[in-house]
């Protein structure tokens, strides 16, 4: 298989005041040539803390362990100044609020030209047109007056075509989205989410899409990998997440989802813990209806239930004796 | 829907821990240098102001006509006055006098400044625009003239300079309070007060006072050094604390005749209340820092 | 069900926009002539996207923001022209639940002074203060060991049950939701959802329920109500509205929202364009320079909400012909 990106035990501390706080936790994930990934989980999941663990990202305070081996380097073994080329040329990102990523007192045309001056060395004209060029691609019509705009006369739809603009403008093997919807209106989420998805098809970059709503995961995603508390708690092809959820917590948060035809909603009871206070045993046994004895003493580990998805849960587990020594990973 | 009662509520999870912070806040003290030695300046200082007149090894008003102008020596460490007056204890003793001068002003500072941002801000309108357009009037002159014009209607003494202290900084107090309430005021929680129907008295001592406590007592601080300065000037000139009252401003007036013969005259006073005043300012920029979510890194 | 608990006619609110001081100000109409009307035990939900006015509505009603034209009759009382005391009273049947329960709460008092907060503005008498307190709190599924906490000790789900415990602690008759449920996760939005609709049983409370997700609405509201640019262009009764949407934007909008279903073969109608922004709308028909069946008529005239078969809708493709067929 043809792996963009390989992660194994990825966990990422925080040192605080009032001690270290893990927030990611032995994270193992791949995302193949072509193929968007979704990592899905409500917020404290640890979700935005893996991408920008990815992408080191994060402050001093933070320690990465584990690999992330990314078109076959090991990106946490580079410098900084080899991490600074690797971004935005070979690994991408969009965020959330593209306000805070865009610089107020340049021009949107200044501000993609110098991605592209960074990373390659062009004459002004052509890169002129690379990035008039790129404003097309993202669906913006006017591209030769948005050149000269600045970020604060755009709507959001716009800054974030703009933000994936500057994202591809390199033509990265990964392109890692944060949750690039979530402060958009619906219509303009369906116009985002398609982009996305046809610069995919187009360039054959991977994407990681990071989100809360489990309806962006079932537009865009081929694969899910489903996170609480720090840990991934079930990874599947989306359709078998979708339409046979094994995980209590999947299932949970699918049925929270509101329709019309039940009168009363499924919930969760209780709420997620925060990274200081974990349970001992499974993470999510305290909010579980399922929840046995073992579920309370020692935290499962994440093992393939069929061929199409695994799962970190102990009623997924037969022969729970042989399972003393794995069960310590994660404590 | 009753489970979640049984679950017991999370620690703060929440960078900005909207509760007054006070074990954070010494930490957080202890943490600048320059701050918690002002501190201990400061409480040094506030020491001396309570029990100087016992330690002092001299009365301050009493003449020594065997002792004029006279160095530092064993005998009067900082040296003698021109009628043989001893300095040391004579600052020890104006610590008093410009502590409680600087106090009493920014009191009256607080107070009013405090009562007529809240409302300005409050009310809004037509009330606002009145009292912002005399304190911008009130602006308009510097503090310390404005002092010295309160003073001179009054008629120097101790308790005018600081009622013409405390008066003049009204305005510039007034302004920031009315700035840190309108913040308040566009808060959610005031919002969610108004649709109550909660009446204003309630809003205004509840929701809006207790939520600018970081704020006044940061700009309070601030506020003192410049009292205590303005409190030396007015002394200086004379309308002030009067003579033979020790008080810092006015010993620095009567020292600078005998700059050439007698330099501890007038630097003493002056170093008291350089000291006083930076440590003052720089426990005011350290409180800023900690409560100031801008100014943190 | 014979007079409506809530009545809004012709509501009108303008902002004045000012951008330098040598610039004429111009209006920017945040809700142009706005009908709805509600009835005891009955919720209301006001979908649209940001920008069209659901939020000033629900404002307005309460007067939290001063409309300049309409009638709003709450329980058949015009509560536009009342003064401050009078208004005090109706308030005490009218409460608000708002969107982020992290601004909404006063991070300086405890949850038992923010909910004593209600009952001293309207003068309960001090005896009843505590029990009022004990009930409500555990009503909406916290304890009165909470009462003494503060805030930020408690998570967003918590915190936006301490908001509805204060709104619900005057039994009032009407809450109005702003977006009570966009700030939490989904696990924690189905609690508050079923909490908020026990309550509407338990108490016969009646519900304006603002929100942009139209999940949401679909689910806790008997009738919708969707905004565009500040006016309502479809009315109708949920699964009528949800079942035959008849505006074509109402159409884009149920299209637009990514549901849980790989499966899901429906097609999908991608708006082009952003929202035109409420200071400078299109003339004519709102929604025309996004819409697919625009035609010559709607750029020149703004329809009106007119009825079809029990579902309002402010659309010229159903003006002229009312039989057409919607698909």
């Amino acid at each position: 298989m043809d792996n963009v990106l390989e992660v194994t035990g990825l966990t990422t501390r925080f040192s605080k005041e009032s001690g270290t706080v893990t927030v990611v936790d032995q994270l193992d994930l791949h995302v193949k040539k072509g193929e968007t990934l979704g990592i899905v989980g409500e917020s404290g999941c640890g979700k935005s803390v893996t991408s920008l663990s990815l992408m080191r990202l994060l402050d001093d305070n933070a320690t990465l362990t584990g690999s992330i081996r990314f078109n076959g380097k090991e990106v946490l073994a580079l410098s900084e100044a080899e991490m600074r080329s690797l971004r935005g040329k070979e690994m991408a990102m969009i965020f959330q609020e593209p306000m805070h990523s865009l610089n107020p007192v340049l021009t949107i045309g200044r501000q993609i030209s110098e991605v592209l001056h960074e990373h390659e060395d062009e004459s002004k004209a052509a890169v002129k047109q690379r990035v008039l060029d790129l404003l097309t691609v993202v669906g913006i019509s006017r591209a030769e007056e948005i050149y000269r705009d600045y970020p604060h006369r755009l709507s959001g739809g716009m800054r974030q075509r703009v933000m994936i603009a500057m994202a591809i403008a390199c033509n990265p093997s990964l392109l890692i989205a944060d949750e690039p919807t979530t402060a958009l209106d619906v219509t303009i989420q369906a116009q985002i989410l398609n982009l996305i998805k046809k610069i995919r098809r187009d360039i054959g970059m991977s994407v990681i899409m990071i989100t809360h709503d489990l309806g962006v995961v079932a537009e865009v995603c081929d694969r899910v990998i489903v996170m609480y508390a720090g840990q991934a708690i079930e990874t599947a092809d989306v359709r078998s997440l979708l339409r046979n959820p094994k995980h209590p917590y999947t299932v949970g948060l699918l049925q929270s989802t509101p329709r019309q035809r039940t009168k009363r909603l499924h919930s969760i009871k209780g709420s997620v813990p925060t990274p200081e206070n974990k349970p001992n045993g499974c993470r999510f046994a305290p909010r579980c209806d399922r929840a046995m004895a073992i579920c309370w003493e020692r935290n499962p580990v994440l093992r393939p239930v069929d061929q199409h998805s695994s799962c970190r849960c102990w009623l997924f587990t037969q022969d729970k004796d042989h399972e003393q020594e794995s069960s310590v990973i994660g404590g | 829907m009753n489970e979640v009662s049984k679950t017991v509520a999370h620690g703060a999870t929440h960078a900005n821990s909207p509760i007054f912070p006070k074990l954070a806040f010494w930490e957080k003290i202890k943490k600048q240098r320059a701050a918690k030695l002002s501190l201990v300046v400061l409480l040094l200082i506030s020491a001396i102001g309570i029990v100087g007149p016992w330690i002092a090894p001299y009365d301050p008003t009493e003449s020594n006509y065997e002792a004029f102008l006279q160095g530092p020596s064993a005998k009067h460490v900082l040296g003698t006055d021109a009628i043989g007056r001893d300095l040391f204890s004579r600052i020890l003793y104006g610590t008093r006098v410009t502590l409680v001068v600087a106090v009493m002003a920014v009191g009256i500072t607080v107070s009013a400044g405090t009562m007529i941002g809240v409302i300005s801000a409050y009310m809004g309108g037509f009330i606002d625009h009145l009292l912002m357009r005399i304190m911008d009037i009130l602006l308009a002159l510097p503090g310390i003239i404005l002092a010295l014009a309160i003073v001179a209607a009054l008629g120097p003494s101790q308790t005018n300079a600081m009622i013409a202290i405390g008066i003049s900084s009204i305005p510039s107090f007034a302004r920031l309070i009315r700035a840190a309430t309108l913040v308040i005021m566009s808060s959610g929680y005031v919002e969610a007060s108004r649709s109550i129907g909660t009446p204003s008295w309630w809003i205004i001592l509840f929701q809006v006072l207790p939520n600018i406590t970081n704020v006044l007592f940061v700009y309070m601080t601030l506020f003192v050094g410049g009292a205590i300065l303005d409190t030396a000037a007015l002394g200086f000139i004379g309308l002030g604390a009067q003579p033979p009252t020790p008080e810092w401003g006015t010993m620095l007036n009567e020292g600078k005749d005998y700059l050439s013969d007698a330099w501890w005259l007038a630097t003493y006073p002056g170093l008291a209340i350089t000291i006083v005043v930076l440590a003052v300012n720089r426990l005011g920029d350290a409180l800023r820092d900690i409560f100031d979510p801008r100014t943190q890194k | 069900m014979t007079t409506p608990i809530l009545e809004v006619k012709g509501l009108r609110k303008l902002f004045r926009m000012k951008k330098g001081w040598l610039q004429q100000p111009h209006d920017v109409h945040a809700l142009n002539g706005i009908d709805v009307s509600v009835y005891e035990g009955e919720t209301l939900g006001i979908v649209g996207e940001s920008g069209c006015g659901k939020s000033t509505l629900g404002k307005c009603i309460l007067r939290l923001l001063e409309p300049v034209q309409g009638e709003i009759r709450f329980q058949g009382k015009e509560i536009g022209k009342m003064n401050k005391n009078e208004m005090r009273a109706v308030r005490r049947n009218m409460q608000m639940v708002f969107q982020n329960p992290f601004e909404t709460l006063n991070p300086k008092l405890t949850i038992g002074h923010i909910l004593t907060e209600p009952l001293i503005s309207h003068g309960i008498p001090r005896e009843q203060r505590q029990a009022l307190l004990e009930e409500t709190i555990e009503i909406v599924g916290m304890s009165k060991q909470h009462l003494s906490r503060y805030p930020h000790e408690f998570s967003g789900g918590q915190r936006q049950r301490i908001g509805i415990a204060r709104a619900l602690i005057l039994r009032p008759k009407l809450i109005i939701a702003d977006e009570p449920v966009s700030a939490l996760d989904v696990s924690i939005q189905s609690q508050i959802l079923n909490l908020l609709q026990d309550l509407q049983e338990q108490f016969s409370l009646t519900y304006v329920f603002i929100s942009h997700d139209l999940s949401v609405v679909e689910h806790i509201a008997d009738k919708v109500a969707v905004m565009y640019l500040g006016e309502i262009i479809e009315y109708a009764e949920k699964e009528k509205l949800f079942g035959r949407p008849l505006h074509p934007y109402t159409q884009a909008l149920l299209s637009a929202k990514p549901i849980t279903d790989p499966d899901d073969t429906r097609e999908q109608i991608v708006l082009s364009g952003d929202l035109p922004s409420p200071s400078n709308p299109p003339k004519g028909c709102k929604f025309h320079p996004r819409c697919r069946s625009s035609m010559e008529i709607c750029k020149v005239e703004l329809p009106k909400l007119s009825e079809i078969e029990g579902q309002s809708v402010a659309c010229h493709l159903y003006q002229s012909f009312p039989a057409i067929d919607p698909s």
